[in-house]
């Protein structure tokens, strides 16, 4: 978080009982939710893949992904598209509501606590009107789908090995 | 140098590197004919012109160490009348090599590779024919013989045949003199009333050595009159003025020399410049090597091809949105007259997308023969590392690939013409011994087989021994023995693409293969291609490669497993067969389904069946697909017809499955997810009937069928 920027610009939405945040520069849009393609194999918080204007985009489940109970979804649902690192991901949100701007002098550091676990790609706790706004940091959101892989295949090749060893 | 803004800088450096690939190429292939004709000056001379553009180029882009590097290569290959074809051969090779990774070092903004060996080769080639005087000069100061651009050259031919006499004057610069720089402004307003300079080294302004100046003069005067002219008391401590355009016959005669004898006899002339200038004059002359064959060229950035590629598989699925409107248009309004209007109108514009689209592809394709050509150099180059005779017969350069896939299938094709080379062949008493030639050939050859594009890499050797592998598999534990027995020879061949089957050294002796082409094949797979492998014991091997025409648009099969929709490459399926749920069998628990006179091994890629309902009665849909020589019987629920499907990358990190290789949109905007068959079959392969049958059956069920069936939204998305 740069010092030179007094004011973040937050995408703030709700997935829970919690609010999030994204900085609204990784924002590309929101979308209602459209029919959503499910992929087989793919991560559980990978709800599947939409057509947005003729791009494939791969939608994240939030929901799913910070191990909060599922529920139908409904009309509040949206997506929101995020950018990074030159691709576009889809994140099913409970509902977005606005725009807000925190003081950097207002964002803490996240807890060692969040490090770990379904909640490591926080990136820092926002304080704004006395709630509290967790920051999320899109490179480690969306990079936990490669660890998988990379889980899966380490996986697959010990599984490979004991076989060959048998 | 001229200094571009960056924008223009950056866009004529891609441009050189791209050039500069085909340089490169061009200065393997001649020095391949030079290592078989070293008599051939033609072939020098050639290879000259190659080396002198690279440097005038790289110069251009402010390259200054490749530049320097061209310099010296040209200048020392310019004493051809006194050095041996065959080790300038060498050089060429080194020097390719050398440019190569400069070239690559530019490009990623690295840092160059040394080109010391370089060097060094050039300077002993430099050297080879010379006395000790002059080849300590060389060493010193290796830019010290000029030599002249063809700009220069082509002014020395105007002056002759103005009737003037062109001199090449050397003048030494007195060491003491104050300011050598001005004693090159002094000597050229000497000369200037009475003679006119073509050219000079060291180049104004250049702060290289300020030793020596040569000039290039074109006057009436004679030669010693144009001495005293130079002679400057105190500044030029020595004149040497050498007409040039007499020089010729001479030149000639030195330049066809006997291949064998010219290395040993000492150059004619301990100062070489003019007759090769004369040389040069009659190389400029020759007409024949000015290729003008680029003239309708263009060079476009591939990116622009793809997005209008992308355009077009835009236009293809607005089409069948069309196409889908109006035939629910034709049922609502079955009468209306303007429907046959429509449908005319539909059919002109699908038949110019179609068309389109085929143009726009075959913009992309590019004839095998750019990757081939690089092959004659590596299989010299390894054949020679491992002390074999292996000759390199090539066919079907001029088959069609897209460029990308192109791209692509040049490493794991070096990989296997390297191995063919060093394992495949034999050594040359052993050939003999089997009653060969002791030279062996390899074969490469590439043509268009229905809607792919095979590449066939042949090579007269020993042949694989199937027994050896199938030991060696079992050894490994790749395979158990009652697997060893039921397994075909082509199915025991293929072991040696599995991962594990290569890393162990001493399979190369045994099978006389195995370096990494499990990588082959991922490769070939992720391409929706395949490879597979022919042998005939002590005769050949040949792997032969089948890659789709293109990436971006498939043929596809449409289904349904669990009411929602997939496709697969409508090229691998065999046929569609339809069974009953009573035809399908358990043998040690994997399900099978007999098929006229084969067994097919099964994938449910659904559920199974629940297991009293409708047991048995039900009707199912098996898609018999092939792999290489394996076929597998997919179970779906329902099948939806073909389609032609544009590609459309899945982000991969998310997806993060192999199962489904790609995406694709239809006219009502539906997705439809492709399937990537090689995962499937490797899932069918890996499974093993004691880890329960989970695998085999529902592989493409996602989570939320497999936790909740009974949920609603699973079921409101269809």
């Amino acid at each position: 978080m740069s010092t030179m920027n007094p004011e973040l610009h937050i995408v703030g939405f709700q997935v829970g009982r919690e609010t999030y945040g994204v900085p609204i520069t990784s924002l590309h849009e929101i979308v209602r939710v459209p029919e959503i393609t499910a992929v087989p194999d793919a991560p559980d918080y990978m709800e599947g893949v939409i057509n947005l204007r003729g791009k494939i985009v791969s939608v994240i489940d939030l929901r799913k992904r910070f191990g909060e109970p599922k529920t139908v979804l409904n009309r509040r649902n949206r997506i929101l598209v995020v950018e990074h690192g030159g691709r576009l991901c889809g994140l099913i949100v409970d509902s977005a509501s606005e725009v807000i701007k925190i003081p950097a002098a207002e964002i803490e550091p996240s807890p060692a606590t969040l490090q770990d676990g379904r909640l490591n790609c926080v990136t820092g706790l926002g304080k704004y009107k006395g709630r509290l706004i967790v920051l999320l940091d899109m490179a480690k959101l969306l990079e936990s789908g490669a660890a998988r892989r990379e889980q899966a295949e380490l996986a697959n090749a010990e599984a490979r090995s004991a076989a060959a060893g048998k | 140098m001229t200094q571009f803004s960056d924008e223009r800088g950056a866009e004529m450096r891609e441009l050189f590197f791209e050039t500069a690939q085909e340089l490169l190429q061009s200065l393997n292939e001649e020095a391949l004919k030079l290592e078989r004709n070293p008599a051939d000056a033609e072939l020098v001379r050639s290879i000259r012109r190659i080396v002198h553009t690279i440097k005038g180029d790289a110069a251009a882009c402010g390259f200054r160490e490749l530049s320097n590097a061209a310099h010296e290569l040209e200048d020392a290959l310019t004493l051809e009348s006194a050095s041996s074809h065959g080790s300038q051969a060498e050089v060429a090779f080194t020097a390719a090599d050398t440019f190569g990774a400069m070239l690559a070092a530019y490009r990623r903004k690295g840092k160059l590779p040394s080109s010391a060996p370089l060097a060094k080769m050039i300077r002993e080639l430099a050297q080879q024919p010379k006395g000790k005087k002059r080849s300590k000069k060389a060493t010193r100061a290796p830019v010290a013989p000029a030599a002249w651009t063809e700009y220069e050259k082509l002014a020395i031919q105007n002056a002759v045949s103005r009737g003037k006499n062109v001199y090449h004057i050397t003048t030494g610069i007195d060491p003491h003199c104050a300011m050598p720089i001005a004693a090159r402004q002094l000597v050229l307003n000497g000369l200037a009333p009475s003679a006119e300079v073509l050219g000079a080294r060291p180049e104004a302004g250049s702060p290289a050595s300020t030793q020596r100046l040569e000039l290039l003069v074109a006057s009436e005067r004679s030669a010693d009159q144009l001495t005293a002219l130079c002679r400057i008391p105190t500044v030029i401590s020595s004149v040497v003025v050498e007409p040039v355009g007499a020089a010729e016959p001479k030149a000639k005669k030195a330049a066809t020399p006997e291949p064998a004898g010219n290395a040993a006899s000492p150059a004619p002339s301990q100062h070489a410049p003019s007759p090769e200038s004369g040389e040069e004059l009659a190389g400029v002359a020759r007409p024949s090597h000015t290729p003008m064959l680029a003239e309708n060229i263009l060079r476009v950035d591939a990116e622009r091809i793809d997005n209008v590629l992308n355009l077009v598989g835009e236009l293809i699925i607005g089409r069948s949105m069309l196409q889908q409107a109006f035939t629910e248009f034709a049922r609502h309004v079955p009468k209306e007259i303007l429907r046959g209007r429509f449908s005319d109108a539909m059919a002109f514009q699908s038949r110019v997308l179609s068309d389109l689209q085929r143009s726009v592809m075959k913009i992309r394709m590019v004839p095998v023969e750019q990757l081939f050509r690089r092959f004659p150099r590596m299989v010299r180059d390894v054949a020679k590392q491992v002390g074999k005779e292996v000759g390199l017969v090539m066919s079907g350069q001029e088959t069609d690939l897209d460029k990308s896939l192109l791209d692509v299938i040049a490493e794991p094709m070096t990989h296997l013409v390297r191995n063919a080379v060093s394992h495949g062949i034999e050594s040359a008493e052993e050939r003999v011994r089997n009653g060969k030639p002791a030279r062996g050939t390899i074969h490469l050859t590439s043509y268009h087989h229905g809607n792919q594009v095979i590449v066939e890499i042949t090579d007269d050797g020993a042949g694989i021994d199937v027994q050896k592998v199938k030991a060696k598999a079992l050894e490994k534990g790749l395979l158990t023995s009652e697997e060893a027995d039921r397994l075909g020879e082509t199915e025991i061949l293929a072991l040696v693409f599995r991962p594990g089957f290569s890393t162990a050294e001493e399979i190369t002796e045994i099978s006389g293969r195995g370096v990494g082409l499990d990588v082959v094949q991922t490769v070939l797979h992720r391409l929706k291609g395949s490879v597979d492998i022919e042998t005939r014991v002590g005769q050949s091997t040949t792997f032969r490669l089948k890659l789709p025409l293109t990436l971006a648009i498939i043929k596809a099969l449409l289904f349904r497993v669990e009411r929602r929709l997939y496709a697969v490459p409508l090229n691998a399926v065999a046929e569609i067969a339809r069974a009953r749920e009573s035809d399908v069998h358990q043998v040690q628990n994997y399900e099978v389904l007999q098929l006229r006179d084969r067994v097919l091994p099964l994938v449910r890629l659904g559920c199974a069946p629940g297991s009293d309902e409708k047991a048995g009665s039900g009707k199912i849909f098996v898609l018999v697909i092939s792999m290489g020589e394996r076929k597998l019987g997919l179970i779906v629920d329902r099948l939806e017809g073909e389609e032609e499907l544009v590609i459309k990358a899945l982000d991969d990190q998310t997806v993060a499955t192999d199962l489904i290789s790609g995406a694709s949109i239809l006219g009502d905007g539906r997705v439809v997810l492709i399937v990537n068959l090689p995962a499937i079959v490797d899932r069918h392969s890996k499974f093993r009937p004691e880890q329960g049958d989970s695998m085999v059956s529902g592989i493409l069920l996602s989570h939320a069928d497999r936790k909740n069936l009974r949920e609603a939204p699973a079921e409101a998305r269809l």
